[in-house]
């Protein structure tokens, strides 16, 4: 049997890929985030991809900070466009592995029709929009991915519009990968992470994240502890599928991988298609 | 793995052929060492995208169209930080939309270049008709202070050769460069001689190269563009659109600030003579000069000849770089000449001649002559309003 | 001092989150209530974590400017000891009071070394140099002290309650103006936050009580019989989310007096990692060492 204790975890120190001196980083205490970064960082080391050649695109927002704490090539870049700008990336420089680190104002409100077109073109990029329900950085308005009730500063008698579900949205946009999990499951996280930056073509991983200093506090959600257990126990993990039809809770999400099909790289089928004209050419 | 190189040679576009003046546009670009393109279809500038689409894949580049014109801002950005050079084309509603990106690639300094081909607005306007309604777009569009460079052919030989200069001035000195065409231009089709068109030396990007450690993305260097660190090579930079000191970390420091904010405007003050491109005719003895960009100089050149076969002594003088405006160039002309007057045509409601005025503060009483209706200024009407204010 | 002509300054600065908007809208109101002409400016917005926060609080006769110009500062109220540093030539220099808490928080921008451990170039003058260098100041663990009244959140009303000595307001109008501003529930603590801030720089026109500064971190070592495991927690990473404390299956770990993560009870400690990996502020590193077999 393996051992986590002293093999592969202690091989892994987050240090090794952070930028020392821009810690501590600039999140509020107990924000999901943090976990989440260490879990892609986790994920990152364990799929041996050296730090030269790791490339972290991020938008604006808490989410799009993160990516200044990575000691890799990192562009904080505009609100809601880093995956067309990872898109230029990718196709620029293939021999770089991409990741987007977005959230869920950035990728689903300003963003969303990046999105949908980034998983129906299935270039290899991974995206792992961070879901916390909220816009933090602003103070904390309204999102795509608040719930309906949820009382916000733009929604001060609770919000009346429904939420998306991401992952239906990515998977039905034709993403080839597509998974969820909460930041209290890490090692479920940091294996789905793994799995993401993997695959080959468009990867889009939800992470639920907790805002507690905001979200948490304006709707009485308790304190971080509290907050990341509660996702922890409404989730229906993966293995459930086929099993439970009706699992405690009618509505919890699904969690792990939910999507996984084999179709054509974008960025390789181009470059097929451009070798062909060259070699016609001549 | 290493950064792919730069790929095939461009195509050996030599001797004379009939082009159009998007597609030149487009040949240009590729000539001069670009490999990445995206775009979105926009009257009157899709012909842009379509040479790219059909001769990009030929030399190793990649093209592609994505979901509106802000992904195809975002990607050219992403493709130049990858370290490829890059370009797109768009019109006015178009141009609109990459504003906001355009002022990330002034902001970080990420080199790329930006078709506008002008066509009659606001709004949807009149697609498929001229106009020059832009000028203040181009420099002023994206938020912020910002240091732009906007060029401003007015055939199609120099569609191709004003591209090749805006790949050029864009990766040499790390800034956004806007090919300002009207729509008359772009869809105007010229022989060309392409063979007439200078080799130009290898269109370098400063690279950084030096140590890893200690490295400061965005160190004050004496020509004040700072090497560009390459993904992949070892410096593990950060990029953001945040206000950023020398190591590329945001900052609000007022004094770092200041500095790091001047030194991308100074950056083109320091290059000026580089930068700037303008020409004259019969400007030497000119009572009268006319400035004009474009299509309207087009009609310009051809009221000067009418109008000195009259006898009247008239002059054009012709922004080919439109911004930073050739000031210094113009004052002088207008000193040299002892002119008097100064008629500026566009097709706009007065934008270039704000300009003028600001430049020549009273050195000569400045006029504007607008046309705003979807036809192009005429010669006539050119010769008109000049011999009006030579009365 | 004749109050009816003179303008009095007030600035009052710290990072996002801190309070220091409420502690201006206090003071603000307080001038108003009494009668004075009041201009209140801040700059605040994107600043949750990490960013500048300041507020000029001018009140008198009649005050035209919204700003306070550089030098004319006479009360400085700084809820972060790095910001109040960096404000402090702001104040007048032969009457100007200085009230700071001695709390850090250590910006992403406080260091330029990559190298690991490096110390950050973070506000190196200690209290006392500060002090000397001001007519009157106060540096006092407002944090601490509001957190040993049950909240760390209070600390703008601990400072509230030291800068209530230095203005001429009566003590009852402060308490009221306080209770009226900050939520009904917890109005208790913060009167008592009040009292003791003001009882605290009662004692003195220039007074000291800070605790130990500097990078921290601690380090456990626990012994089990085949694994050497070592608990490093960075103190000045930890931001007291409980997230550890309350996740750890042995119930090992709890929040300090300065509201860190520690390594309570190491004899309990299995060396899981659960802690390390849940923490959002990085600042806890496990590490499981077998232990060599001694060769026989």
């Amino acid at each position: 049997m393996k051992d986590t204790k002293t093999e592969s975890a202690a091989s892994f120190d987050v240090n090794d890929y952070l930028r020392q001196d821009r810690m501590p980083h600039f999140l509020c205490p107990g924000c999901g985030h943090g976990i989440a970064l260490r879990a892609l960082l986790w994920a990152v080391h364990e799929q041996g991809i050296p730090k030269d050649r790791l490339a972290v695109v991020s938008g604006i927002g808490c989410s799009g900070r993160l990516s200044a704490y990575i000691d890799a090539n990192t562009f904080h870049t505009t609100h809601g466009r880093p995956l067309t700008f990872a898109t230029g990336l990718k196709l620029a420089r293939p021999d770089l592995h991409v990741i987007v680190i977005t959230g869920d104002g950035d990728c689903l409100a300003i963003g969303g029709n990046h999105l949908i077109h980034a998983c129906r073109r299935n270039l290899d990029i991974t995206c792992v929009m961070l879901n916390n329900e909220i816009y933090g950085m602003t103070g904390g308005q309204v999102s795509p991915m608040t719930a309906e009730g949820r009382f916000t500063t733009t929604t001060p008698e609770g919000n009346t519009e429904p939420n998306f579900d991401a992952c239906a949205l990515a998977a039905a946009a034709g993403a080839s990968f597509v998974g969820r999990e909460v930041t209290a499951q890490v090692l479920a996280l940091k294996t789905l992470l793994g799995q993401a930056i993997a695959h080959e073509g468009f990867s889009f991983v939800e992470v639920l994240s907790d805002c507690t200093e905001i979200y948490g506090r304006k709707n009485d959600l308790g304190a971080s502890p509290e907050m990341m257990l509660a996702k922890k126990s409404a989730m229906r993990p993966y293995a459930y599928r086929n099993t439970v039809d009706v699992p405690f809770r009618p509505n919890a999400l699904r969690t792990g991988v939910l999507t996984r099909t084999d179709r054509p790289e974008y960025g390789a089928a181009w470059r097929a298609m451009a070798a062909r004209i060259r070699n016609e050419e001549h | 793995m290493t950064a792919p190189s730069l790929a095939a040679a461009p195509p050996a576009l030599t001797g004379r052929r009939n082009l159009e003046g998007n597609e030149a546009c487009a040949l240009g670009a590729i000539r001069a060492g670009c490999r990445f393109f995206a775009g979105y279809p926009i009257t009157p500038s899709s012909e842009v995208a379509e040479t790219m689409a059909r001769e990009l894949p030929k030399v190793g580049g990649t093209f592609i169209q994505m979901e509106d014109e802000i992904a195809s801002m975002g990607a050219v950005i992403g493709a130049s930080m990858g370290g490829v050079t890059a370009m797109t084309a768009t019109s006015g509603p178009g141009f609109s939309l990459k504003q906001e990106n355009l002022g990330y690639a002034c902001g970080a300094e990420i080199p790329c270049v930006i078709v506008n081909v002008m066509r009659g607005g606001p709004s949807t306007g009149m697609p498929t008709r001229p106009a020059q309604g832009d000028i203040l777009q181009a420099r002023w569009g994206t938020h912020g202070d910002h240091a732009v460079i906007v060029l401003a052919p007015a055939s199609v030989g120099e569609a191709y050769s004003e591209t090749i200069r805006a790949v050029e001035l864009s990766e040499t000195l790390r800034v956004p460069v806007v090919v300002l065409l009207d729509e008359v231009i772009g869809h105007l089709t010229e022989t060309v001689d392409l063979g007439a068109v200078p080799e130009t030396p290898g269109i370098a990007r400063p690279f950084a190269t030096g140590p890893r450690e200690g490295f400061l993305p965005y160190a004050e260097t004496a020509d004040l563009v700072p090497p560009m660190p390459r993904p992949g090579d070892g410096y593990r930079s950060h990029c953001t659109g945040l206000t950023h000191g020398p190591d590329g970390f945001p900052t609000q420091n007022p004094a770092v600030a200041a500095a790091a904010l001047t030194r991308t405007t100074d950056k083109l003050v320091l290059h000026r003579a580089r930068i700037e491109s303008w020409r004259e005719q019969a400007t030497e003895d000119a009572d009268l000069l006319i400035v004009a960009i474009g299509i309207s100089a087009r009609a310009a050149r051809q009221a000067v000849k009418d109008l000195r076969a009259e006898g009247l002594k008239v002059g054009l003088f012709r922004p080919v770089t439109l911004w930073p405006f050739p000031e210094t160039p113009l004052r002088e002309a207008v000193a040299a000449a002892g002119t008097r007057k100064v008629l500026v045509p566009e097709m706009n409601q007065g934008q270039l001649v704000l300009e003028v005025e600001r430049v020549l503060a009273g050195r000569a009483e400045v006029a504007g002559l607008s046309r705003i209706d979807g036809e192009t200024l005429t010669p006539d009407e050119i010769a008109g309003a000049a011999r009006e204010a030579l009365k | 001092m004749d109050k009816r002509n003179r303008t009095t300054n007030v600035l009052i600065v710290g990072v996002g989150g801190q309070g220091v908007i409420m502690v201006s809208k206090v003071l603000a109101q307080l001038c108003q209530e009494a009668g004075h002409d009041v201009k209140q400016s801040e700059v605040h917005g994107m600043a949750k974590r990490g960013g500048g926060v300041f507020s000029h609080v001018r009140f008198g006769a009649k005050v035209w400017s919204p700003t306070i110009p550089e030098g004319e500062v006479d009360i400085l109220v700084a809820l972060e000891w790095a910001e109040g540093l960096r404000w402090i030539r702001h104040l007048k220099p032969e009457t100007g009071t200085f009230i700071a808490d001695c709390q850090k928080i250590v910006p992403p921008f406080a260091c330029r070394s990559r190298k690991r451990g490096a110390e950050p170039a973070y506000a190196p003058q200690t209290p006392e140099e500060i002090i000397d260098q001001v007519h009157a100041g106060y540096v006092m663990d407002a944090t601490g002290l509001a957190a040993n009244l049950g909240n760390a959140r209070a600390a703008n009303t601990v400072l509230l309650g030291a800068l209530s000595t230095a203005l001429d307001f009566p003590e009852e109008a402060w308490a009221q103006v306080i209770a009226a501003t900050v939520p009904p529930k917890s109005v208790q603590i913060n009167a008592r936050a009040f009292a003791e801030g003001r009882a605290w720089a009662l004692g003195g026109t220039k007074r000291i009580d800070v605790t130990a500064s500097g990078l921290q971190k601690s380090r456990a070592e626990v012994h089990h019989p085949q694994v050497e495991t070592v608990v490093e927690i960075t103190a000045d990473w930890c931001k007291g989310c409980d997230i550890c404390v309350k996740s750890c299956p042995e119930r090992c770990l709890r929040l300090n007096d300065q509201l860190k993560a520690e390594l309570a009870l190491p004899d309990l400690c299995t060396g899981c990692q659960l802690c390390s990996w849940l923490c959002p502020d990085m600042a806890i590193s496990v590490t499981n060492t077998p232990v060599q077999e001694a060769a026989s």
